[in-house]
């Protein structure tokens, strides 16, 4: 031992040498041995549920930042990292989540994309939720503004799923979740939406409720367009249902003699109460003009174009809104047609032949007040008879061979006078038409079939 | 320590056979430092020693330190063997006085 004491004093010189290997040996290893430590360390906290991980190696000491989701895990991550071999250190940096309270989310649309916003649990959560606004909303960009916290309500996860489901149904508006509490605004996407989001949050787990649903419906919209050019009554949006579908386009078929109906309708719930009741009235005013268009959106009723004459202006922009049933609004936006050129008679008695020989005048069964429907008809036989203003002429009612004789002359005659007065309050002059009725005395068909009595029961135009 | 010493094994095997040149030749060489100096260098490293132990020194210059202590206990393990060897080689080839 004393010989190891007495060499020790020399050995003291080599320590030049291993300072010079040392210097070497720090310099080559650190940045080896550093990008080591990190690899391990991240493995071995690969699987705990962490946000916002990072791991810094000085040397052989490890900072580790996270923020976890419980105590328990918090724990169990750092000492996961202090048992990676060659780790001397470890700096715990980490954290808990920041607990929400209340525990807000909110997924939001507009026209471009659906934004989630507000509070996701755990990051699985939050990818779900991600995915699953990606799937149902094919097409649509979404935007993550999540951030994660703790202080979830329990069944958080499927309630969110839901309510996500609910966002499609939205054109736009916001659906969120505070707590348990759910709350919706915004418009429907389709008519029906509503109702079927209503149905939809019946089933949001337990615990939860609506404290607020404001989603409105889209408007219920009717639309006719009446192109003289091309001689179509176009029909389009909604009406309630396969009957009430069925009884509009058989009126528009009434009513549009000359026109061919093209028929876009869809059936939807939502409409409007009395949708059939203001339909109908404001499609005998659409056909009385030359080309117009309607619009019924929910109770407010838009009629706009030209009617034939001045007098069926006048008679159209203040007669309509009588028709409709109460809480509906109508507004008309009617300008005259330019007269057309006038004629002689004999082309006045062609035009009045023309028109007569498309549709009949129709009246209330058994009695004289015109029908509704052959009010477009009317007026174009108005404007006929303005446009050959020194021809006299005369109306001349007919019937059918049913019922007692002196009973179809009267019926002829009032029925003849109802449509003279009609032609008057289009401002034409009594002194030009002349009434007649004849019973069943001129047949023009057989009175042994139902279509012949139709042909016979008619009012003829007769220029003198 | 062992599990990184992947990255710097050749730099402690260096370390001993420099060790072991030097406790080879500490046996016949005269001269060294004095005792007074010898004594101070030990303290230092026992000083060394105890902030390494202690973790007082952080990060890189702290596993520089480690690193330092460990090569200079591999330098001493060499220098023992060394010295012991030749010794052992002198005593032989000497008569007995």
């Amino acid at each position: 031992m004393r010989g190891l004491f007495r060499w020790s004093s020399k050995w003291w010189p080599g320590v030049i040498p291993l300072l010079i290997f040392w210097g070497f040996a720090a310099w080559t290893s650190t940045e080896p041995v550093e990008a080591d430590l990190a690899a391990r360390a991240n493995a071995a906290v690969k699987d705990a549920i962490l946000d916002k991980k990072r791991v810094t190696v000085a040397g052989r000491d490890v900072t580790f930042a996270a923020e976890a989701f419980s105590e328990d895990g918090r724990r169990s991550a750092v000492a996961a990292v202090d048992t990676v071999p060659g780790v001397r250190l470890v700096n715990d940096e980490s954290r808990l989540v920041p607990a929400a309270n209340p525990f807000v989310w909110a997924a939001e649309r507009d026209v471009v994309r659906v934004t989630l916003s507000g509070s996701a649990p755990l990051p699985s959560s939050k990818g779900k939720l991600l995915e699953a606004a990606r799937a149902n909303l094919g097409g649509i960009e979404v935007s993550d503004q999540m951030t994660l916290a703790r202080g979830a309500p329990a069944r958080f996860d499927s309630a969110a799923a839901l309510l996500l489901d609910q966002i499609g149904k939205l054109k736009d508006g916001k659906i969120a979740l505070s707590d348990t509490k759910v709350s919706l605004s915004g418009m429907a996407r389709d008519l029906g939406g509503r109702e079927a989001i209503a149905a939809a949050l019946r089933n949001l787990p337990e615990g939860y409720s609506v404290a607020a649903n404001d989603v409105k419906a889209p408007p219920y919209i009717f639309q006719a367009y009446k192109d003289p050019v091309a001689s179509t009554l176009t029909l389009t949006g909604y009406v309630p249902d396969n009957n009430a579908h069925a009884a509009l386009v058989a009126a528009a078929g009434r009513k549009f003699f000359s026109e061919k109906v093209v028929d876009n309708l869809k059936a939807s719930v939502g409409a409007p109460s009395g949708f059939a009741a203001a339909a109908v009235p404001a499609l005998s005013a659409l056909s009385r003009l030359s080309t117009g268009t309607l619009v019924m959106s929910d109770r407010e009723v838009k009629l706009s174009g030209d009617a034939l004459y001045e007098a069926a202006a006048t008679q159209i922009r203040n007669g309509l809104g009588k028709d409709f049933p109460q809480g509906w609004q109508y507004k008309a936006e009617i300008s005259v047609k330019p007269p057309s050129a006038p004629v002689d008679a004999s082309v006045c008695q062609q035009l009045f032949a023309d028109l007569l020989a498309k549709a009949r005048i129709r009246f209330e069964s058994g009695r004289a007040d015109i029908s509704p429907d052959s009010l477009g008809l009317l007026d174009r036989l108005t404007e006929t008879a303005l446009r050959c203003p020194s021809a006299n002429i005369e109306i001349a009612g007919h019937t059918d061979a049913d019922g007692d004789q002196n009973a179809n002359q009267t019926l002829s005659e009032k029925r003849a006078q109802a449509v003279a007065d009609y032609l008057l309050r289009g401002g034409l002059p009594a002194s030009r038409f002349t009434p007649v009725g004849y019973g069943s005395t001129q047949p023009v068909a057989g009175n042994d079939s139902e279509d012949g009595k139709a042909q016979n029961r008619r009012i003829d135009f007769v220029v003198k | 320590m062992g599990n990184v010493a992947t990255f710097f094994w050749g730099w402690l095997l260096a370390s001993l056979l420099l060790g072991l040149l030097m406790g080879w030749i500490a046996v016949v060489q005269r001269g060294g430092v004095s005792k007074t100096v010898g004594r101070l260098l030990w303290v230092l490293v026992a000083g060394l020693v105890a902030v390494a132990l202690a973790r007082l020194i952080p990060g890189r210059p702290g596993y520089w330190l480690d690193l330092g202590l460990i090569m200079f206990t591999l330098y001493l393990c060499g220098c023992v063997i060394g010295s012991c060897l030749r010794d052992w080689v002198v005593s032989r080839s000497q008569p007995p006085a």
